[in-house]
């Protein structure tokens, strides 16, 4: 019977919870930590299902190997042994180049670090990069350009304090729960809401002002609500004075951004966007909030600079109750970013470009390091099919249901020589992979994950895996020693040393500090007490940078042929491809199978009843689901969840790519339906 | 207090008693008819209006109707519509295989206050599946009862469950019996009433004192025919409708088939129309 | 016949506790939060708010396997554990919501499973001044084999069954009179919260509270499911199945009402398909359907709903806003 402290695996709130186990050490349940600041004894539904999965009689057990073309269960020795003679043989005849390594959010810290030392210092490889490149790859690369720091610049906290609350592109209350509520309860007090957002989320019913705006037409929204503060001449000019530059520019730009052009661009009303000015410009302490209906567009990287400069504008940047706060989608996406599993950065965003960067590595790793940036994750596909990639190593993801245009990387992983994937169950990936490598879940090993609002916390090792699986770290380390680079480390408490010796924002973390709720980073030494609120003298690159943007249209959007525009996420009972939800009984039980919301309006010009089977049609494929009507959509869009194998919305989806952070534009793209 | 069913006697009352599939028969192309038997050969000692558990491992149970007369010993008849994922392996089984099942549960059909009463019998679609316990028990005990009357509504023709049923009763004394459909297609194979089975009520000769009116059927089905059952001058004190709720255990624990303070597993799933009709999401 | 127990006393009545029973205690663990725990694992905690988990999970537990299916269909069932268990430091509002469960359960047909847990089991309550901070809380006479009155540096034992009364004997004897002060301090306190849901219940049952109430309510849901899953006399479950190699472990699951799923068919069809009907029933249920059924509430204002509901629709939170806007 025990009790073991730990953080939920599912979002990047970072709640903490108690995982319970009866006399036989089964797990039986959930209790959510009291004393957490963010949790606060409560918990989503995810949280109180997340011991659910655990047990499940499909979570792999032993390594397999391919042999005439099935799957065969193999030894430790002898899968590790395979996998790096085979990487060893690619690497000497196509170059170190020809390898790609995919991280994972969903493993710990320590994990996410090995990996991308055996990427860089194993295997010689910059080719390293995780499922950020699909959420927050835009908030990094436009933040860091911004303000020089690509995290959330609050705290979940803050919401206590704040007057005003502007959530866009989040479905905050399902994808963040307990931020979610966080924001409800501010509601509650007084604070001011604004929701934009084309979906009627839960949140929009609370709003004081819920602006339905086209999907992809961010740019032109906030632009001309930015406009309409400087005509309104409520900017905050002793910040943009101080702690700004680059301001005439910003003026310029936005002049065009009258509020009948911007009306005309997202369907919305004039006075709708003036009066979202007005309560922007005039609170006191604003918080915006935004996630994947922000960064999942073709020009991405463009909507977080938009977020960025109305944050800038209005001087809510570096106090408490502001701030640009994009939630992390995965546990510990932060945390993988924070590593350096990313192509062009070590850990703490320090660039593989710069020699003194790359030195600082080689001395405590004992190997020279790559120069080039590796391969970004949307574009190994194409390198794939091109021949200039030949193997990955795929941690902890199932990329043939996550990726945008699933017939494309389907294809391309197809065309590997070898494909490696470390999962704890089998995934749509595993099934087509050369080896598969069985790993142990959150609760049966030990770490560290990084929060959404940068808060670094334990996860505890509540049970033994199931048969022969390993810990991430064991297995990695397993590689990194076969590459002749020592790693009998003790486990990740020791991991995280070598870290934080290496990594300044990190430098004060260490296992015995985090016992209780974690630390925030940066946290530069040992007596630091970490870093609720960013930017509070000046920002992480000195000023804080307006980057003017102008209006793109989305990629694909509706015409004859594919009439309806379809925005794809995720539903608040499952998570990302539903590996583990959908393998929690209550989880399924709630939702077990694939559907599209659609409009009454549209649904009945089309001959569509609720719960009917429809096909749905893009450029790229088609799926069968279950049609749902609900206004929760507005006429001309549909929804669909990527949860579900059996009606996969990224069969539909566009990959077509913002130029800067590679991110593909799920949230729009050309569809038709037909009743089936 | 609430109405109760008798309470029933095995060793835990969640371990399902092994039973094996004795023949299938397709009913509708959505409906088959099970045919089942305990592995002790005894009788499931059921009475109509009651149910069991069928239970399927991987996939956990699912209340359903026994379709045959406690008198027709030996084994047990299931009218079983494909719904989802228990149902669906059901319909994927052949003979012989084995199954299990609790129960029966729940309030059967009043028998004793029945008695000696014209019996007004409407099922609309797979309601016909319960019905067919009572229908059967009718036939068995034929003087039991004054004057029958049987109406069946479904979706289609084909949607129509036990044709061959519906072929003896329409033809033979027992019951007055009348069916319609909703929808009929143009091919011209069915030459019966098309309607909704509220319709067939208009010009049936009833007499109010002595009718007593059994309802069976999707819970969209009930107010109408509660309405043209008013216009008839039935009392609601002589109508009983079963309703049907998800169900995890059967026995009032899980709290799933809930209506306010009743459960319809054990309260139900049979209710005289008083008990339930002022009752938030009975009706 | 009264005990009166200094801190050693307890020490050794704990002790022989743990000798008959797996013998679960309050302890206050690293983050704060307050559970039963294994009697030893931590110090004790004897003070403080109600244990965060509701204690009724020691014999209905989140999940809770009931039997298992072999390969041939035979059914062997998931027995509880040997020694029973004993439940140490419950104050007088879990006593009465594991009677309340009790009863439901051992209700025709009783629940064999839940009743082979409890049967033995033993439940220790501790009242007086062992509240937050060491705030009173109202003695539960009775609900329990024996109970603890902390006042001052001692306890008074009170006996309520003869098991309880066998684990007192031996220690000194006490008085009522040594705990007058508190139960006078209880009295005068009286009991505002249950106010609150008589009136709030009132007018639940006579339906004046339209539905537009409900719906702006449920609109705050966020479907987490904690309310139900914290509440010690919620009993709702679902059934889960897994396979492995042929065997199927069967388990009852801890179930919420505020889900969609809850009451949906296969048909699609749901009786509770909007988060106003779910809200409506959970409040519903407590105050108005329990008084129907079983003559009494469903809720024993353990106040667990309202800690763990993320967006303040706890019962008494529903119950405040009920009277504040259509109470007399
Ligand atoms: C008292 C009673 C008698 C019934 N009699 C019959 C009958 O004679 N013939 C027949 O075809 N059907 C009957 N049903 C309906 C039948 O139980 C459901 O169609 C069946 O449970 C669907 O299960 P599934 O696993 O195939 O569907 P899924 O949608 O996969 O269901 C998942 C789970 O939900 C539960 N569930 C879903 N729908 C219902 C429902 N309508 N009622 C109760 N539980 C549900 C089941 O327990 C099932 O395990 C009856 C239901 C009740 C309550
Ligand atoms: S809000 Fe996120 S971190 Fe918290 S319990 Fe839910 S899924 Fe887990
Ligand atoms: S206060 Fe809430 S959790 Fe406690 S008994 Fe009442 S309804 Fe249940
Ligand atoms: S605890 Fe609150 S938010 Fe969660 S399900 Fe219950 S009422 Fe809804």
């Amino acid at each position: 019977m025990s009790a073991t402290l730990t953080t939920c695996p599912y979002c990047g709130t970072g709640c903490m919870l108690y995982l319970l186990s009866d006399e036989q050490g089964r797990l039986v349940g959930v209790e959510p930590s009291a004393g957490h600041p963010v949790s606060r004894g409560q918990l989503c539904v995810k949280g109180w299902n997340a011991h659910a999965f655990v047990h499940h009689p499909d979570r792999l057990k032993t390594p397999l190997i391919r042999r005439q073309g099935a799957l065969v269960p193999a030894g430790w020795d002898e899968a590790l042994n395979l996998v790096h003679q085979r990487f060893r043989q690619i690497a000497s005849a196509h170059g170190p180049d020809s390898l790609v390594f995919f991280s994972s959010a969903k493993v710990g810290n320590e994990e996410n670090y090995l990996l991308m030392k055996l990427a860089r210092a194993g295997y010689g490889t910059n080719n390293v990069d995780h499922c950020a490149r699909l959420c927050h790859s835009s908030t990094v690369t436009g933040l860091v350009e911004t303000l020089g720091s690509g995290a959330m610049t609050n705290t979940v906290a803050c919401l206590d304090e704040t007057d005003l609350v502007l959530v866009i592109g989040s479905n905050t209350t399902e994808q963040h729960p307990l931020i979610g509520s966080r924001i409800l309860q501010a509601v509650q007090r007084g604070c001011r809401l604004i929701v934009a957002d084309g979906r009627r989320i839960k949140l929009s019913r609370h709003a004081d002002l819920h602006l339905r705006h086209r999907n992809g037409t961010d740019v032109a929204l906030l632009n001309g609500i930015m406009q309409q503060i400087l005509e309104l001449g409520l900017e905050d000019r002793d910040f943009i004075n101080a702690r700004t530059e680059n301001f005439s520019a910003l003026q310029q730009s936005l002049a065009a951004f009258t509020p009948d052009r911007v009306a005309a661009i997202t369907g919305l009303q004039a006075d709708e966007i003036i009066a979202a000015a007005r309560m922007l410009g005039s609170a006191q302490r604003a918080m915006l909030f935004y996630a994947m209906g922000i960064t999942q567009h073709s020009h991405g990287v463009d909507n977080v600079r938009a977020v960025s400069n109305l944050a800038l504008l209005t001087g809510n940047l570096g106090r408490p109750g502001t701030g640009v706060n994009p939630l992390r989608g995965q546990n510990n996406v932060q945390g993988a970013c924070d590593m350096g599993a990313l192509p062009d950065v070590l850990t703490g965003y320090q660039k593989v470009a710069d020699p003194a960067m790359r030195e600082r590595f080689a001395s405590a790793w004992g190997r020279p390091l790559p120069e080039r940036p590796g391969l970004m994750a949307t574009h190994a596909y194409d390198a794939a099919l091109a021949d200039r990639v030949r193997a990955f190593l795929v941690l902890g993801e199932n990329p043939l249901l996550s990726e945008a245009n699933q017939a494309h990387v389907a294809k391309a992983l197809a065309r590997l020589e070898f494909l490696v994937v470390v999962d704890i169950f089998p995934t749509e990936t595993t099934a087509v992979a050369d080896v598969v490598l069985p790993a142990a879940c959150y609760a049966e090993k030990d770490g560290t994950f990084t929060s959404t609002e940068r808060r670094v916390q334990r996860f505890r090792r509540a049970l033994a895996p199931p048969g022969e699986a390993r810990a991430d770290w064991e297995i990695l380390s397993a590689l990194l020693e076969r590459c002749g680079i020592s790693a009998d480390y003790t486990g990740p408490s020791q991991i995280m040393e070598e870290i934080a010796a290496v990594t300044p924002s990190y430098r004060g973390i260490s296992y015995p500090r985090l016992e209780e709720s974690g630390l925030q980073w940066p946290c530069p030494d040992h007596d630091h007490p970490g870093t609720p609120i960013l930017h509070q003298q000046n920002c992480t690159r000195g000023k804080g940078r307006f980057s003017p943007v102008d209006f793109r249209p989305s990629r694909e959007l509706p015409d004859a042929a594919y009439p309806l525009l379809l925005n794809t996420g995720r539903t608040g009972m499952h998570w990302h491809t539903g590996t583990m939800t959908r393998r929690s009984h209550l989880l399924d039980r709630e939702e077990h199978s694939a559907f599209i919301e659609i409009h009454p309006e549209d649904a009945a010009r089309l001959s569509i009843r609720d719960r009917q089977q429809v096909s749905v049609e893009s450029r790229r494929g088609g799926v069968r689901v279950m049609a749902t009507l609900t206004d929760r959509v507005p006429p001309g869009q549909v929804f669909m969840p990527f949860h579900f194998v059996e009606g996969a919305a990224n069969a539909l989806t566009n990959n077509a790519l913002d130029p800067e952070s590679g991110i593909p534009e799920f949230k729009v793209c050309g569809v038709r339906i037909t009743p089936c | 207090m609430p109405p109760r069913s008798s309470p029933t006697k095995t060793q835990s009352i969640y371990a399902p008693r092994p039973c094996r599939l004795l023949s299938v028969t397709d009913l509708t192309p959505q409906e088959k008819l099970f045919r089942l038997q305990l592995n002790d050969g005894s009788d499931l000692g059921h009475r109509p209006g009651q149910f069991v558990q069928v239970s399927v491992p991987g996939l956990t149970e699912a209340p359903i109707s026994v379709a045959s007369s406690p008198d027709r010993h030996g084994f047990f008849d299931l009218g079983i519509r494909r719904a989802g994922r228990l149902t669906t392996a059901l319909h994927a089984l052949q003979p012989g295989a084995q199954l299990g099942v609790r129960g029966p549960f729940g309030r059967p059909f009043q028998l004793e206050t029945l008695t000696g009463k014209d019996l007004l019998l409407i099922a609309g679609g797979c309601g016909l599946a319960p019905l067919r316990s009572l229908l059967q028990y009718c036939e068995d005990h034929r003087n039991r009862f004054g004057v029958l009357h049987l109406l069946y509504g479904a979706r289609s023709p084909a949607d129509l469950m036990f044709k061959e049923d519906l072929h003896d009763w329409q033809k033979g004394a027992c019951f007055n019996c009348r069916v319609t459909v909703d929808h009929s297609p143009a091919d011209g194979c069915y030459d019966g009433a098309t309607g909704l089975v509220t319709g067939l009520l208009d010009d049936l000769d009833l007499v109010p004192g002595r009718t007593v009116a059994v309802l069976v059927g999707p819970p969209p089905m009930y107010r109408p025919l509660l309405d043209a059952l008013e216009h008839k001058g039935i009392a609601k004190e002589s109508i009983m409708l079963s309703l049907e709720r998800m169900m995890r255990c059967g026995i009032g624990k899980c709290g799933h088939c809930s209506i306010e303070h009743l459960l319809c597993c054990q309260d139900g799933p049979v209710f005289w129309l008083p008990e339930i009709e002022h009752l938030r999401g009975a009706l | 016949m009264l005990k009166r127990l200094d801190r050693s006393d307890l020490e050794k009545l704990l002790s022989a506790l743990a000798t008959g029973y797996r013998l679960l205690t309050p302890q206050r663990l690293a983050d704060g939060t307050r559970l039963l725990r294994p009697h030893g694992e931590g110090a004790l905690a004897l003070q403080g708010e109600p244990v965060q988990r509701k204690p009724t999970e020691a014999f209905f537990p989140q999940h809770d396997p009931l039997l298992r299916i072999g390969e041939q269909g035979e059914v062997t069932t998931c027995d509880p554990p040997v020694r029973p268990v004993a439940l140490f430091g419950l104050n007088a509002a879990d006593l009465g919501c594991i009677a309340f469960i009790d009863r439901f359960f051992a209700d025709p047909p009783a629940d064999d499973h839940y009743l082979a847990r409890r049967k033995d089991a033993l439940l220790v309550g501790l009242t007086g001044f062992s509240g937050p901070g060491g705030d009173v809380l109202p003695p539960a006479n009775g609900m329990c084999d024996l109970e603890l009155l902390a006042f001052g540096q001692n306890w008074l034992g009170v006996p309520w069954t003869p098991r309880g009364e066998a684990l007192l004997e031996g220690f000194p004897d006490g008085e009522q009179a040594e705990v007058e002060e508190l139960l006078e301090s209880a009295r005068t306190r009286g009991n505002p919260a249950q106010d609150l849901l008589e009136k709030a219940a009132g007018l639940v049952a006579s339906e004046v509270v339209p539905d537009d109430f409900w719906r702006e309510v449920g609109d705050r849901c966020i479907l987490c499911s904690g309310c139900n899953l914290a509440c010690p006399t919620c009993t709702c479950f679902c059934v889960e199945d897994r396979q492995e190699q042929a065997v199927t472990l069967r388990s009852r699951v801890w179930d919420s009402c505020q889900f969609d799923a809850f009451m949906r068919e296969a048909s699609g069809h749901n009786p509770l398909g909007t988060e106003a009907l779910r809200t409506r029933r959970r409040i519903h249920h407590k105050l108005a359907a329990d008084v129907t059924r079983w003559g009494e509430f469903g809720c024993l204002l353990c106040g667990r709903c309202d800690r763990v509901c993320p967006t303040g629709i706890g019962i008494q939170a529903v119950a405040a806003e009920i009277l504040a806007r259509f109470g007399p």
